[in-house]
């Protein structure tokens, strides 16, 4: 397949993006009128002003990051379609998909109205705005289940292999494993083969798997989850993190002799977190470094070969940061929070 | 005698191999000039879609790989004229 143009394209498009001067031009504005009007002067501005007539403030950029995200993402789909590409890059907008059914199922459950879940929809994969919109109209997590399964949408199948075990539990995250294993299972079977691609989706996908782990068993711990149970929530596949290991980490006992196992391999790095993280247990520190280490893992492969489909991927996940950051920069200027700790807060700037 | 059998075969010889030369030299040049703007072409395409301001760059990119061709014609010309 030729990259030359594809790539060059996805190349024009990534010498967009925020670098570290736009990001400090929207940082020292002190308000979101100002900050929307930065964003005029940007390549968001047609969603901006699209977002202007519809909503204010902080909504109207939610609403205008989303929108870029999402026709960014068709953009690059439409660029692939038809070529060899398109089966991998799929695999990486399908998360979206994963996202948007999980975002939907936890809102069914706690009685969300549809415009609140809406709200929290990114409709950047496979299924689109209408689809999302009518598994919105559903009454309960059931309803959105049985729907799925009426159109023989793929991720029907996990979810009704577990959707009687949820019944009994009510715990929604049987569910969100279910479909978890589903996603990661399809993708390393897309990516089997020994191509250059493919070895370079599969280190992806693998990573994002050992991320996921590792994620699985701080909660675990932090929850006091038994063996048993937890046993259910490893995920096979990954990179450097294999039952054994995510075993060893549960039966640690506590979060920092969990992290110990973490040496020697690329995620070490947590076990140097801050002793008060450790010692409060507080999850989200934890995931922002693994989801920060990711995203620059992922990111880095733009500077993989220029001919190859590496270039494609760094641009997804560049995009996702950039849009990661500029909502995290709102919502601290609507929360007023000094600059100093919104620096702190932003990821592979 | 001998001098003139020998250059009767130099000149018959010079008949064929000194067109088949100079059509390689022309035609190996042509083709990786072919091969190069084709290569830059779709990648030129891709960057004026995003960045139409780099149009100018991308058609003198475009053009550098002439100089092959241009090469080939002068080596080829060399053969004729000048063996």
């Amino acid at each position: 397949m030729d990259y030359g143009y594809i790539n060059a394209r996805i190349r024009g498009m990534h010498s967009r993006l925020f670098d570290r001067k736009a990001y400090d031009a929207l940082i020292i504005r002190q308000d979101i009128p100002s900050i929307i009007t930065e964003l005029e002067k940007t390549p968001y501005k047609k969603e901006i002003e699209e977002a202007n007539i519809l909503y204010s403030g902080i909504t109207a950029i939610e609403y205008a990051l989303r929108k870029n995200l999402v026709n960014t993402y068709r953009k690059i789909l439409g660029l692939v379609q038809g070529e060899l590409a398109e089966k991998y890059i799929v695999i990486f907008l399908n998360k979206w998909d994963v996202q948007n059914i999980k975002t939907i199922l936890r809102g069914k459950k706690i009685h969300a109205s549809q415009d609140e879940i809406k709200e929290c929809l990114i409709p950047a994969g496979e299924l689109d705005e209408a689809t999302l919109n009518e598994l919105l109209k559903q009454p309960d997590v059931r309803a959105v289940v049985d729907l799925l399964a009426t159109w023989e949408q793929p991720y029907a199948l996990p979810l009704t292999d577990y959707i009687d075990e949820y019944s009994e539990n009510r715990d929604l995250v049987i569910l969100e494993y279910a479909l978890d294993k589903y996603y990661y299972q399809k993708a390393l079977e897309a990516a089997k083969g020994k191509s250059t691609e493919e070895k370079i989706v599969r280190r992806l996908i693998r990573r994002e798997i050992d991320a996921n782990n590792i994620k699985s068993v701080i909660r675990i711990i932090n929850d006091n989850v038994d063996w048993d149970d937890a046993k259910n929530l490893f995920l096979e596949g990954g990179l450097r993190i294999d039952e054994e290991k995510f075993e060893k980490m549960v039966e640690s006992g506590n979060l920092e002799n969990a992290l110990k196992h973490l040496d020697g391999t690329p995620y070490y790095f947590l076990s140097y977190l801050p002793a008060e993280a450790l010692a409060a247990g507080r999850i989200s520190v934890f995931e922002k470094e693994l989801d920060s280490y990711i995203i620059s893992n992922n990111t880095g492969t733009f500077r993989l070969d220029p001919l190859s489909i590496g270039v494609i991927i760094g641009y997804i996940w560049a995009k996702y940061s950039e849009i990661i950051n500029i909502r995290i920069i709102a919502r601290c200027k609507h929360a007023g929070v000094s600059d100093e700790d919104l620096e702190a807060e932003l990821i592979h700037v | 005698m001998a001098d003139v059998a020998t250059a009767a075969a130099a000149i018959q010889m010079a008949g064929w191999e000194k067109p088949i030369g100079a059509a390689i030299a022309f035609a190996a040049g042509a083709i990786g000039t072919a091969w190069a703007q084709s290569r830059i072409g779709s990648a030129g395409a891709g960057t004026i879609a995003e960045k139409p301001e780099t149009s100018s760059s991308i058609i003198i990119l475009e053009a550098i790989p002439e100089t092959l061709v241009i090469l080939g014609f002068v080596v080829a010309s060399m053969i004729i004229i000048m063996i």
